[in-house]
């Protein structure tokens, strides 16, 4: 151990004898190379699932992709990206997927916070709620995607009956799954029902590592308990909130399974979001290149919003600690 | 730090990148053809990729019937059979091309044979199998047609159907109507079975397989003979006309939101079986699952309703098609040839397939009396158009049916925007 201490010596072939230089910088030579190869299967891993698809999907994004290798693919270029650039269904599938962040985002911050809040004060069986809350995360989406289906089916589905029977709120069926705005909101209700136990487990975390004494100074001080989640709680977890924002706004931007199968993307495209539009035109129409080309207009409207989400809310991380 | 650390980044993208360039050189379509003649000593094992539903007796007719005699009668075969369901087989099989992992035999759809065809993954059996022209003389000529692509066929008809109108003989006596002949029977009691309560007519989707009966019944067409252009043809004013009335419908409450897809209504047999929904437009198969399902419901069938033109439904079907990809070829051609026997063919047909043999016509309606409707339909059937852009050209007509019967754009509006989007792709094709 002291030897590694050496090696950090910036002066050390001036000062040290001759003799164990060689055997010094052999020695670091080694240890780095054993460094390496410990980072190797992960960086290989990286390289298999990351690095490769990305550069492969890439380059399909420049081609008339043909899907059977045994065909020749055409290059062209750009044009792949200027199709999409200039697709109305492409940005409606952005504007429904900004729908659905519009709902989804606010409501598992909010109710997830709520919840873990709640789950944070000592109460009876709060173990058993925490697991409830959390079961939604690790259930399927394919499960729970037809179960939702079936709840907001429009002749028969649960929703309506408490609507139109129970409730009286409304007068006759609403066709949920066949028109658009109804649709993402049956889909954006799905999909906050399913992320809230995440951001809740997120932030109880974050919560527990609220410092007790700051609270209770906070109470002598006279700070009620609303004061205090909001004085002291909330700038304290502020990180975590970024962290889980931003999270859920990528999540929100990749929403796929839900809804292809609560609406399909119908009707006439009108529920579709960027995935299932993808998809539709990598299997069903065989355009890999196109849809590899959306998937990188994609990644980069991601980006620019995920840059602009720190750039706006975690620029001073320093002041609070 | 940076740099280093963009530089190797760069590296890591850009080897595979270039890995990758190599690999796309293609070496063209496989143009040798095995010859696969009949009578050939055959063994080892194949895999049959199908959609046979398993709601009805298909699947198990298939596994414990047909397959079994087929083993029997060459000892030392197998056959393994994958049943895939009907709505994902397409994506499967494209998956599996790129994949290069087909199975040796494919029941596929009529509509995907061009496509595979063309994706050039298929056994022009025509060239490979010596005894093609005897095998295909005993089908019909409708469904033989389906499996040509360009100048050679790419399989052999396995099963035909088509559909035809089913009704809730109760549902239509209660509104007061009989059963509708014309579209103008459709219009006149479209109102009545509405103050009812109920549907007079459901259509579950408003793709070309719900929508071509419409058009073609009323005069109209799709596109040219030779599949060049749409304009004129789905945009001309028979072809507006029969989606016209659909939109009609749909205004009138007589034709319910199933139309728009997406679930979420009734199903259509279902809808049929209580009443719901007096008519339906379907094929054989709903016969042993309504029996299944709704015990005490009896479905009558009638021909598909007309308007200016005779009363023409779409042919729908299933081809048996041999891969590239197959590793025994002489195994696979065996099993296609078992498979258009007579006795695999009749057996299917207990099963609730209509077999395409011309010599099994007479049985059919012995087998099964509700096929005499199906029978009759099927000498006026016509095929969607075959081309390799058809899941596209499928896409195109349901959005824009869908947003006329939606009423955000008049029916003419509708079909003038889908043969804008679709003549490009029939130039291409």
């Amino acid at each position: 151990m002291a030897a590694t201490a050496t090696t950090t010596g910036p002066a050390s072939p001036e000062v040290a004898a001759p003799a164990p230089a060689p055997r010094d910088s052999r020695k670091r030579r080694r240890e780095s190379l054993t460094a390496y190869v410990f980072l190797l299967p992960g960086f290989a891993l990286f390289c298999l699932i990351v690095a490769y698809p990305l550069a492969r999907s890439f380059q399909i994004s420049l081609y008339d992709w043909a899907v059977v290798p045994t065909q020749a693919s055409r290059f062209i270029g750009l044009e792949n990206y200027a199709r999409g650039l200039a697709d109305e269904q492409f940005w409606l599938s952005m504007a429904n997927a900004g729908v659905y962040l519009l709902v989804t985002v606010p409501g598992q911050l909010v109710i997830g916070l709520a919840l873990a809040v709640l789950l944070d004060a000592k109460m009876p069986a709060r173990g058993l709620f925490r697991v409830l809350f959390y079961v939604p995360v690790i259930t399927s989406w394919v499960v729970v995607a037809l179960v939702f289906k079936y709840l907001f089916n429009t002749d028969a589905g649960v929703v309506n009956w408490l609507l139109v029977d129970v409730l009286h709120v409304a007068d006759a069926n609403i066709a949920w799954l066949q028109s658009r705005w109804p649709g993402l909101m049956a889909v954006s209700i799905l999909g906050v029902w399913k992320g809230v136990g995440w951001a809740m487990v997120i932030f109880l975390a974050a919560l527990t590592g609220v410092r007790d004494d700051l609270k209770e100074a906070a109470a002598l001080d006279g700070a009620g308990a609303w004061d205090r989640f909001v004085h002291v709680s909330l700038p304290a977890i502020r990180k975590t909130l970024l962290f889980v924002t931003v999270l859920l706004v990528i999540g929100g931007f990749n929403v796929f399974i839900s809804v292809l199968l609560m609406t399909g993307g119908g009707p006439a495209g009108s529920t579709e979001v960027p995935l299932t539009y993808m998809y539709r035109q990598a299997f069903d129409f065989l355009d890999f290149g196109y849809a590899a080309a959306l998937s990188f207009l994609l990644a980069i409207v991601i980006m620019l919003v995920s840059y602009s989400q720190f750039r706006l809310f975690g620029g001073d991380e320093k002041e609070v600690d | 730090m940076t740099m280093r650390r963009s530089s190797a980044l760069a590296a890591a993208l850009g080897l595979p990148l270039l890995l990758a360039a190599c690999g796309t050189g293609g070496s063209g379509a496989q143009s040798s053809t095995e010859e696969l003649p009949a009578g050939q000593k055959v063994e080892g094992e194949i895999t049959f990729w199908h959609a046979y539903s398993e709601g009805g007796p298909e699947v198990t007719t298939l596994e414990e019937e047909v397959i079994p005699a087929f083993e029997k009668a060459h000892p030392g075969t197998e056959v393994k059979p994958v049943t895939v369901q009907y709505d994902q087989l397409h994506q499967k099989l494209v998956t599996a091309a790129a994949g290069e992992s087909l199975p040796d035999v494919v029941r596929s759809d009529i509509i995907w044979v061009p496509e595979l065809a063309d994706l050039g993954v298929l056994v022009p059996l025509d060239q490979a199998m010596p005894d093609f022209e005897k095998l295909a003389e005993q089908t019909y000529d409708g469904p033989l047609a389906t499996n040509k692509w360009q100048d050679s066929y790419y399989g052999l008809p396995l099963t035909t159907n088509t559909k035809v109108m089913l009704y809730n003989e109760q549902a239509l006596d209660e509104a007061g109507v009989g059963v509708p002949e014309t579209f103008d029977d459709l219009r006149a009691s479209a109102p009545k079975v509405a103050e009812t309560g109920n549907y007079l007519l459901a259509e579950a989707d408003a793709a070309g397989w719900q929508v071509l009966p419409y058009i073609w019944s009323n005069g109209g067409d799709i596109t040219d003979e030779d599949i060049t252009t749409s304009d004129g043809y789905l945009n001309g004013p028979k072809s507006v006309e029969a989606v016209e009335l659909l939109v009609d419908l749909y205004e009138q409450q007589a034709l319910p939101k199933l139309i728009l897809g997406g679930g979420g209504g009734t199903n259509t047999f279902e809808g049929l079986a209580n009443g719901m929904y007096a008519t339906i437009v379907d094929g054989p198969w709903a016969f042993p699952i309504i029996e299944g399902q709704f015990k005490d419901f009896e479905m009558k069938t009638a021909p598909m309703p007309h308007g200016d033109g005779e009363s023409t439904s779409v042919v729908g079907g299933e081809n048996l098609v041999i891969t590239q990809a197959s590793e025994n070829k002489q195994l696979a051609a065996e099993f296609t040839r078992y498979m258009l026997s007579e006795e695999a063919q009749l057996a299917m047909a207990e099963a609730g397939q209509i077999s395409v043999l011309e010599s099994l016509s007479d049985k059919m309606v012995e087998i099964e009396p509700s096929y005499e409707e199906y029978m009759n339909q099927l000498q006026t059937a016509r095929p969607r158009p075959p081309t390799p852009a058809w899941t596209k050209i499928d896409e195109i007509i349901r959005k824009q049916v869908q947003l006329a019967v939606r009423g955000d754009m008049t029916a003419q509006e509708a079909m003038d925007e889908a043969v804008a989007q679709i003549d490009p792709l029939l130039e291409r094709g």
